[in-house]
């Protein structure tokens, strides 16, 4: 495979951003090598989890982010917090730099590499926090409840363990939970409890930004109506702002102001909730829209079904990723445009964003029609 | 207690009859009753809903079905009746012969149930001739056969492929392939599309309902996303901590439940196009199994709770073919005794409602 970047134009969106913009973040690539050959080490190929993003989040807003399983939702989650590193590309907090890393090319335009030392890097934890998708996974088995919500305000430098233990208490209560199992271990919490430990950690510290990663996706039904209305209201309490991972359209619907919708390492869609759900830009959001079940058995829809798998982000095709699978390029006799170029995101009016070349011609009808012959 | 069967109207006969099946584990730590006294129907050709979270017994009913329940598990009571065969009386060789060629399953992770070291078209193959005399080369024929029919492109390249060359949504395919290769008038699915993406899912449930109608099987779907149950089932069953808590056809489940557990599910989902500030939430969690509470195992969660739900609420009738387990009277108010009775009156009256029941 050929080493060579296109370095991907900046999105109308983030141009747009107003003045109470808390993250933005710019061109954000994210290549995992695959080494093979002989001794292991050469370079044979990289998988593009994350592949040339460009948003911004507003303070106080949930973005929710949609895409399906190896999209590279969770990676681009990890990327901003810095979990790992980034291959290129820029994140900015509240107007300070993350880091900027320039892609090769720039590099030998001789553009300079940020990032931000580890002692500020510290210091930008506490407003960067995470909850984790498996409330099982994520909490230490050995470690009490108190010891894990309170391990992020001793590290930061609340050494007194009377007070410490005040403000556990305090977080505890606030996810509602009881106060006194504060000395408790994970496994003697069910999901849901353990979900509002992971909430109770990311809030210790009081952050500004909260990437959720999945939180309700491995609990049960009821269960996950509890741990959303907890985010709403505490988002509303503390004036959090959320990035909010999942692969459930309805949860996301219901929790986000915008969203954006990933497609193998791209965002491929971005706008404001009603707009992206009542008139969705791009034929990949068309399907997923089409594709979720609805609970009303009187409402059984013929949907819009996608042929063929999801491609493998190590191999992504050429043009639009979204090519092999499109019932839109199908309907318009497979023009050679979605192969031979690749869609930037492209305004659609109000902030709507969405990279398809062929925006324009969806329309309920165009729709419908595909749906009669997917699966007549 | 058989009045405890539950009707539906079935009008191409019924395939399969559960009465009153009570599973038990025997843990270290006590006795967990996984399924307690459950009991319902399915038509010839007819889908079912099993609904319920997670460890209220649906796998456990269907593993049952399956005869797959193993120590500490023990099917302790009951019946199962496919067509007029006792599923529970046959012996281990003659269950071999149901399981599989009448009845088959699905399982919600296909990479943890097909074999890692065999070809898939081996595994499928192997299936089929295991209850059918057929040769080798037919068999292969017929796996090819059946891996093109559930829309694997390229069948006869695919047979030779392990599993761990496939998506997750082809390996899917590929076990319903094998469970269907024999033709099985029932299909236990449970948690078919769970591991699935949406777009994936989408194209397994569209394969299941094509399947469906051509083999005229009746499938047991057990799932606890109710957007997949609207899509597929005509009855449905809301188990609740190993009880079967209501049952009816999908539309009267969906648009007129009965129990405040079934609506405070169908209330608590976010659902596309539905803004709502806020959700609807049951409040609490499932009991432990290893300690539920005397008389209605919901009353802790429940909004309506009164002090006649002390006493096992009856397993009755609210409309016809509509059964719930619940005090409340068939229009949803609190019955004559009133909702602050002391305990004395409301066992009593428990126990008249109970007689009429």
């Amino acid at each position: 495979m050929s080493e060579t970047f296109t370095p991907p134009a900046p999105a109308p969106a983030a141009a747009a951003g107003p003045g109470g913009t808390l993250l933005e973040v710019r061109d954000l690539v994210k290549h995992f090598e695959i080494r093979g050959g002989l001794l292991g080490v050469s370079r044979i190929g990289a998988v593009r989890a994350v592949d040339g993003v460009s948003f911004f989040v507003r303070k106080g807003e949930t973005l929710g982010l949609v895409g399906e399983s190896g999209c590279g939702k969770t990676t681009l989650g990890k990327v901003i917090l810095s979990l790992i590193p980034a291959t290129s590309g820029s994140v900015a907090v509240n107007g300070k730099t993350v880091f900027d890393i320039p892609a090769k090319e720039q590099r030998r335009q001789g553009r300079k590499k940020v990032t931000v030392g580890r002692v500020e890097m510290k210091e930008l934890r506490r407003d960067l926090q995470v909850v984790f998708q498996d409330p099982y996974g994520s909490l230490n088995p050995r470690m009490t409840v108190g010891e894990i919500v309170g391990e992020g305000p001793l590290v930061h430098g609340l050494k007194d363990k009377a007070k410490r233990e005040e403000l556990v208490r305090e977080l505890l209560a606030k996810v509602g939970l009881n106060q006194s199992h504060i000395h408790r271990y994970p496994h003697e919490f069910s999901g849901g409890q353990r979900q509002r430990i992971g909430i109770a950690r990311a809030l210790a510290l009081n952050p500004d930004f909260v990437v959720c990663d999945e939180p309700v996706s491995a609990l049960d039904v009821s269960i996950q109506s509890q741990v959303l209305n907890l985010l709403d209201d505490l988002q509303q309490e503390l004036g959090l702002t959320y990035l909010f991972i999942a692969h459930n359209l309805a949860v996301v619907e219901h929790i986000s102001d915008r969203v954006g919708v990933m497609y193998v390492g791209k965002l491929v869609e971005l706008a404001g909730v009603d707009e992206l759900y009542q008139r969705p830009g791009h034929p990949y959001s068309v399907a997923l829209l089409s594709a979720i079940p609805d609970p009303n058995p009187r409402r059984r829809k013929r949907r819009l079904v996608l042929k063929g798998d999801i491609p493998s982000p190590a191999n992504p095709p050429a043009g639009c990723r979204f090519h092999t699978r499109c019932w839109l390029r199908e309907r318009l006799g497979n023009p050679e445009r979605c192969v031979a170029e690749e869609p930037l995101l492209r305004d659609l009016g109000g902030g709507h964003v969405a990279a398809c070349h062929f925006s324009d011609e969806i329309s309920p009808e165009v729709v419908a029609q595909a749906i009669g012959l997917a699966t007549a | 207690m058989t009045g405890d069967n539950g009707r539906f109207a079935t009008p191409g006969g019924d395939l399969l009859g559960i009465e009153d099946l009570r599973t038990y584990f025997y843990t270290r730590d006590g006795v967990v009753k996984a399924v307690d006294g459950v009991s319902f129907v399915i038509g010839n050709g007819r889908t079912l809903g099993l609904v319920g979270e997670s460890g209220c017994g649906k796998s456990i009913t269907a593993l049952s079905v399956m005869r797959l329940i193993e120590r500490p598990g023990r099917i302790e009571t009951g019946a199962i009746r496919l067509g007029d065969l006792d599923l529970l009386a046959l012996d281990e060789e003659q269950m071999r012969g149901v399981r599989g060629a009448r009845i088959s399953m699905i399982f919600q992770e296909p990479m943890t149930s097909l074999n890692p070291v065999f070809t898939c078209g081996d595994q499928i193959s192997e299936a089929i001739t295991v209850h059918e005399s057929i040769g080798r080369t037919e068999a292969s024929e017929r796996t090819i056969e059946m891996l093109a029919q559930v829309g694997i492109p390229d069948a006869k390249r695919r047979a030779h492929e392990y599993p761990h060359q496939l998506s997750g949504g082809m390996r899917q395919r590929v076990m319903i392939a094998m469970a269907l290769s024999t033709h099985p008038e029932l299909l236990i699915a449970d948690e078919p599309t769970t591991a699935l993406d949406v777009t994936i899912q989408a194209q397994i449930l569209e394969l299941m309902k094509e399947l469906r109608e051509r083999n005229r099987m009746a499938i047991m779907l057990i799932t606890h996303d109710l957007g997949v149950i609207a899509e597929m089932a005509d009855d449905v069953v809301v188990m609740y901590a190993g009880k079967v808590v209501e049952q009816a056809d999908a539309f009267t489940v969906f648009e007129r439940s009965h129990h405040p557990y079934t609506r405070g599910l169908l209330a608590s989902i976010p659902r596309l196009g539905v803004k709502r500030e806020r959700l609807e939430v049951i409040r609490g969690v499932v009991p432990n199994p290893l300690n539920l509470p005397a008389g209605c195992l919901f009353k802790r969660r429940c909004a309506y709770a009164m002090a006649i739900c002390d006493n096992p609420p009856p397993f009755r009738e609210v409309a016809d073919g509509h059964l719930s387990r619940c005090w409340l009277t068939p229009a949803g108010e609190p019955p004559s005794v009133g909702a602050e009775a002391d305990p004395e009156t409301a066992a009593a009256a428990a126990a008249e409602l109970s007689m009429e029941a």
